[in-house]
C-alpha cells in the first residue's frame, strides 16, 4: 500500500473533520492553535504519513488502520510534552510508517489503550505512563517499567516542568 | 479428617505448587543485566515476568539539553555493539529535518560500515550462543574469526568498537584504495569461515540437541507481539527494514531477506549466519561500485522546525528514532526505540510452555540469548515470607535500614 493510498483511505473514512491536507514543506512552522478538537490534518512525505486526530476518534482510527488496512505493527509510541498539551504518537506499520497523533490535556491525561488491538503496544504504553504520567484506560497491567524503584510518585521526567538534578562535584577542588 | 484440613495439606505438596525462580539481574544471557521471574511447575516454565527497568540512563532527556553535534556522541553510547546503527539512524533523522541528501560516496561508505558492524554483531552473538549451549570450542573459533572484521573496522574508522564514523551530512573518513583491497581479502576469509560454521550448525549433534524445537515463536504470535529483526524472520515472516523502507542504498544493492521456517532457536542461528553471508556480498558490491566524490556536506547546526521518523535495520532488528525540532540548536524531543525493547513480549511468549511444547529451566539461557538481547537495567531485591505467602520489594535504602536494626 502506498502512502497516498493510505491517506486517501483515511480521508474517505474519517473525512468529515478534515480541514487541511498538505504535503509538508521544509521549514514549515507548527501552528499554535492546533488544539481545536475538530482539526484533523494529514501530512504525507516519502513512506511517512502523519495524521492528527481528535481524542474522540483516536481509537477508531487505530482500529481502522490495524484491522482493515493491515498496519498491525506498532513500532513505538512517542510521548511529547509541548508545554500546554501532551502529544501521544503511535507509529504503525512495517513498510511505510503512519504516525497517528493525538493531543490530550495535561490536567486530565487519560487515553484509551490500544493494547487490545495490538498486544505488542503494552510496553510502550507503560513507558509513556512512567515518563509522562498518561493513564491508559483499559490497560491490563499498567505498572512501572522504566523509572527506578523509589522514584517519587507524580514526578514525570519527560514533562517540561521537570528540572533534572544537576550533578555536583564529589569534592571541592581548592 | 475435615475437608478443609485435607485441602490445606494438599496445597502444601511441592508438586502442586508453582515456584517463582528469579533469574538475573546478573547476566541471565549476554553479559548485561536483566531481571526475569520465572514461574515454574517442576521443570516446566509456565509464566514469565520481565523487568527491564532500572539503570534507566535518561538519555532521551539528556538529548534535549545538548546540541545536534554533541548528540551524535551521546547517541553512539546508547549501545556499544549497535553504535553504527544508532548514529546512522540519528544522522538520517537530522538530515530529514534539514531536507538534504548526502553525497553518493558517503552512502556507500555508510552502508559498508553498517554491514561490517552487522557481521561483527552476528558473529559475536553466534559465539555467545555457542557458549550458552556448552559448545565452547565453537565459541572460541567464532570469536577468533571475529577479529578479522574488528581489525577491518579499526582500519576504516580508527576505532574497534565505537566507530564514530557517521556524522550529520555524511561520514568522517574516506576509504582509500589499499583499504579496499584489505577489506576484500578479509571478506574472502570470512566467507570461507562462515560457510564452515553453517555446516557445523547444520550437522553438529550438540547444536541440534540444544536448539531444535526450543523457544518456539509462531508467526501469528510474532506479528501480534510486534517482534522485529532476526527473531521475526526466524519465524518465517519476510520482513526487513532494508527491503520495506530502504535507506542509504539498500534499494540499489542487491540482497536476499533470509527467513527460516522452524521458528525455534535453531532457525535464529541459521538466519543470523545466512544474513552474515549476505552482508559479505553487499560489502563486495559496495567495494566494486563505489563512486568518487565528496564524503560529507556541511549542514547548519540548527535544522528548521519539523519532525522526522528514521528507521534502520540494526543487527538486532528494526531501530526507530523520532526527532522533533523547534528551530533551535537543541531538539525539542528525541525518541529512541531499540530492537530489544520490541522483542521483550516475544521472548516472554517463547519462554512459556504451551500445550504442544515445553520449556525447561535449562533452556532459559539459550532462549533468552536467542533474541540477542541488549538491556539496560539493574537490580532489585524481592523478599518472600513463605509462612504468610506475602511478597514485597525493598529499595536499597530500606534494605540498609533493615540491616542496621
Amino acid at each position: 500500500m502506498e502512502e497516498n493510498e493510505v491517506s486517501e483511505a483515511l480521508k474517505n473514512k474519517f473525512g468529515k473533520k478534515i480541514l487541511e491536507i498538505e504535503i509538508p514543506k521544509k521549514g514549515e512552522k507548527v501552528a499554535e492553535d492546533m488544539l481545536i478538537p475538530e482539526i484533523m490534518e494529514i501530512k504525507v512525505s516519502k513512506r511517512r504519513v502523519f495524521v492528527t486526530v481528535p481524542i474522540e476518534i483516536y481509537k477508531e482510527v487505530i482500529r481502522y488502520l490495524v484491522e482493515e488496512l493491515g498496519f498491525n505493527h506498532v513500532q513505538t509510541m512517542t510521548g511529547l510534552d509541548t508545554g500546554k498539551v501532551i502529544e501521544i504518537m503511535p507509529h504503525l506499520g512495517r513498510g511505510i510508517t503512519i504516525t497517528v497523533r493525538t493531543r490530550i490535556g495535561k490536567d486530565r491525561p487519560v487515553l484509551s489503550t490500544i493494547t487490545d488491538l495490538v498486544p505488542g503496544a503494552s510496553l510502550h504504553e507503560r513507558e509513556i505512563n512512567d515518563l509522562l504520567g498518561v493513564v491508559f484506560e483499559g490497560h491490563p497491567n499498567l505498572t512501572r517499567i522504566i523509572v527506578p524503584e523509589g522514584w517519587p510518585k507524580g514526578v514525570y521526567p519527560l514533562r517540561k516542568d521537570y528540572i533534572p538534578e544537576q550533578p555536583k562535584p564529589i569534592r571541592e577542588v581548592s | 479428617m475435615q475437608e478443609e484440613e485435607l485441602q490445606k495439606m494438599e496445597k502444601k505438596s511441592a508438586y502442586e505448587l508453582f515456584f517463582d525462580i528469579p533469574v538475573g539481574p546478573q547476566h541471565p544471557a549476554l553479559k548485561e543485566p536483566a531481571f526475569f521471574k520465572f514461574r515454574v511447575e517442576g521443570e516446566r516454565v509456565v509464566g514469565v515476568d520481565v523487568d527491564v527497568s532500572y539503570n534507566h540512563r535518561g538519555i532521551e532527556r539528556a538529548l534535549e539539553d545538548r546540541n545536534y553535534i554533541q548528540n551524535i556522541y551521546l547517541i553512539e553510547r546508547i549501545c556499544g555493539i549497535c553504535n553504527v546503527a544508532h548514529t546512522l539512524c540519528y544522522a538520517q533523522a537530522v538530515e530529514q529535518l534539514h531536507g538534504k541528501e548526502i553525497p553518493p560516496r558517503a552512502n556507500y561508505i555508510r552502508l559498508m560500515i553498517e554491514e561490517l558492524a552487522r557481521i561483527h554483531s552476528h558473529t559475536l552473538w553466534l559465539g555467545v550462543a555457542a557458549h550458552e549451549i556448552g559448545f565452547d570450542t565453537l565459541f572460541m573459533y567464532v570469536w577468533r574469526d571475529r577479529e578479522v572484521v574488528m581489525d577491518l573496522i579499526e582500519m576504516l574508522t580508527g576505532n574497534r568498537v565505537t566507530t564514530a564514523i557517521n556524522t550529520i551530512g555524511g561520514v568522517r573518513r574516506d576509504v582509500s584504495d589499499e583499504a579496499k583491497d584489505k577489506v576484500n581479502k578479509g571478506m574472502n576469509i570470512l566467507e570461507e569461515r562462515l560457510k564452515y560454521y553453517r555446516k557445523v550448525a547444520l550437522n553438529d549433534p550438540t547444536v541440534n540437541a540444544r536448539c531444535s524445537g526450543v523457544g518456539i515463536l509462531k508467526p501469528r504470535d510474532a506479528i501480534k507481539l510486534c517482534a522485529v529483526g532476526p527473531t521475526l524472520r526466524a519465524s518465517g515472516v519476510k520482513n526487513d527494514v532494508r527491503r520495506d523502507d530502504p535507506y542509504t542504498l539498500h534499494d540499489e544493492v542487491p540482497f536476499n531477506v533470509i527467513t527460516f521456517d522452524t521458528m525455534d532457536v535453531f532457525a535464529r542461528v541459521l538466519v543470523r549466519i545466512d544474513e552474515t553471508l549476505e552482508s559479505v556480498n553487499m560489502i563486495r558490491y559496495c567495494l566494486d561500485h563505489m563512486p568518487n566524490g565528496d564524503v560529507r556536506i556541511k549542514l547548519p547546526l540548527s535544522p528548521p522546525v519539523g519532525e522526522a521518523v528514521s528507521r534502520v535495520e540494526a543487527p538486532r532488528g528494526e531501530l526507530i528514532h523520532y526527532a522533533r525540532s523547534n528551530g533551535t540548536k537543541n531538539p525539542e524531543r528525541y525518541k529512541v526505540r531499540t530492537p530489544t525493547f520490541g522483542n521483550i513480549p516475544s521472548v516472554s511468549e517463547m519462554l512459556t510452555s504451551k500445550s504442544d511444547y515445553e520449556v525447561n529451566i535449562a533452556d532459559i539461557p539459550i532462549v533468552l540469548a536467542s533474541i540477542d538481547p541488549c538491556f539496560s537495567c539493574t537490580a532489585r531485591m524481592e523478599f518472600r515470607d513463605v509462612s504468610k505467602g506475602k511478597t514485597w520489594i525493598w529499595s536499597l535504602k530500606e534494605l540498609k535500614a533493615h540491616c542496621k536494626k
